[in-house]
């Protein structure tokens, strides 16, 4: 993915991907964003995600290490915090070609929904969306219809090595603790 | 006689809700004692129409402080022990005490459920996870409460604390619960006791300070939460035995 020069807006380190999309939602941010894990559980886990925006609404998400793209991507960047992020702002029409890719795109709400878990956040972002975005709803299926798409949570389910690695290191840490907190004998 | 903690290391799942409503769905069958082990962030007293009483769990868990009995109310066909939501009174308590609390309340109950903290960060909030028999884990279709949800099974096993399944709460029709559920099932311990749907039932009760089965008993949620009850066998355990388990429980006084 050939992603256009943009301007820099925001460098920093973020723990949690949820604060990447409520400041790109609030900017109302057309452009990318690059989240480099800095915590990565697995040793050849590296590699990139790329989230695109238009309006603050994420539209094409993409993984350079896993060179997966749309929901997939969204799974492939989760449990890899804290992130360096980068946050460029670009023209609109330089993303057409990036966005272009079909297969690329997540639903609105998605990555707010199941990568960050914030339901609010995702109510926003797709009231945010454009209506072409929004699929349509009758009264009948109220809420429940719509981009409600868990693709990403699917992914990051099949993800055996992640989870395994999430398992680890929690037992880990679990052990690290008994002993800090004086559980030792229990655990 | 079996404690289990109801956990899910990720706030706003629904524990509380879930607590509550597990304990009235098993009380139609056991004695059910209910407990808000959150003790830095307490609100089962909210949910459970307590909040104007005198003694709560934070006055029991002070040196010297109310004896348990004290703190324990009759609700909904359950005995409920809340906690108070002071930082101060927090700060004030001792949480290891909660072994001896779990233990006398041990000797006469068949359930305890501890509402646990929605975090793994401190001694207080894994305390619960250490001392219950199973824990039972409050899930939602997303990356991080299943993240969160496999880390707490981690530290539950971590301290011989079995899985006594998942509960999927708040899902709605487009969640694709029936792919994602077994797919979760194959992590962890124990099986998907129930999948719960997202309702405005549950707010209704939170406002109305009444457990769900209580304000809705016939809800799609409130049903949901009558099967993860059915489908939760608590293992048999002789009283006294438990509650010398807890009392022997190799957990340290405060420092």
């Amino acid at each position: 993915m050939k992603l256009p020069e943009g301007r820099l807006l925001r460098s920093r380190v973020v723990s949690d991907p949820r604060t990447v999309l409520a400041d790109a939602l609030d900017r109302g941010v057309t452009g990318y964003a690059v989240l480099e894990p800095q915590g990565s559980l697995l040793l050849d886990d590296d590699g990139r995600g790329v989230l695109t925006f238009e309006g603050g609404v994420p539209v094409v998400a993409y993984h350079t290490g896993s060179d997966r793209g749309g929901p997939p991507a969204l799974a492939d960047l989760a449990a890899g915090g804290p992130y360096r992020l980068d946050l460029y702002g670009v023209r609109r029409d330089s993303l057409a070609a990036v966005h272009d890719r079909e297969s690329f795109r997540v639903p609105p709400g998605m990555a707010a929904e199941r990568l960050a878990g914030d339901q609010s956040l995702a109510d926003r972002t797709r009231e945010a969306a454009p209506t072409d975005r929004r699929v349509d709803r009758t009264p009948a299926e109220g809420d429940d219809a719509g981009d409600r798409d868990v693709g990403a949570v699917e992914a990051f389910l099949d993800d055996e090595r992640k989870i395994a690695a999430i398992r680890e290191q929690a037992r880990e840490e679990a052990q690290e603790r008994a002993e800090e907190w004086g559980f030792g004998d229990v655990a | 006689m079996e404690a289990f903690a109801v956990a899910s290391g990720k706030g706003g799942t629904g524990k509380t809700t879930s607590t509550l409503a597990l304990g009235m769905a098993l009380a139609e069958e056991y004695d059910v004692t209910v407990v808000d082990a959150d003790m830095g962030m307490a609100n089962l007293l909210f949910h459970a129409g307590l909040e104007d009483v005198e003694t709560t769990l934070h006055d029991v868990l002070v040196a010297g402080g109310a004896p348990v009995e004290a703190a324990v109310y009759e609700r909904h066909g359950m005995s409920v022990v809340p906690c108070g939501t002071s930082l101060a009174d927090f700060a004030a308590a001792d949480p290891t005490r909660l072994r001896e609390v779990v233990a006398t309340l041990a000797a006469d109950t068949d359930v305890i459920l501890l509402d646990s903290a929605a975090t793994l960060s401190s001694r207080a909030a894994v305390l619960p996870i250490v001392l219950a028999d199973r824990v039972v884990v409050v899930l939602e279709p997303t990356i991080p409460a299943l993240s969160d949800g496999l880390k707490v099974q981690e530290y539950a096993s971590s301290y011989d604390t079995d899985t006594a399944g998942i509960v999927f709460n708040k899902v709605r029709d487009g969640d694709a619960i029936e792919r994602i559920a077994p797919k979760a099932e194959r992590y962890f311990d124990g099986s998907t006791l129930a999948s719960v749907p997202a309702s405005d039932a549950v707010r209704g009760a939170r406002r109305a300070g009444r457990p769900l089965i209580a304000h809705a008993p016939e809800s799609r949620a409130a049903a949901a939460y009558r099967e993860a009850a059915g489908a939760l066998t608590v293992r048999d355990g002789d009283s006294g035995t438990v509650a010398d388990r807890f009392r022997s429980a190799v957990v340290p006084e405060s420092p």
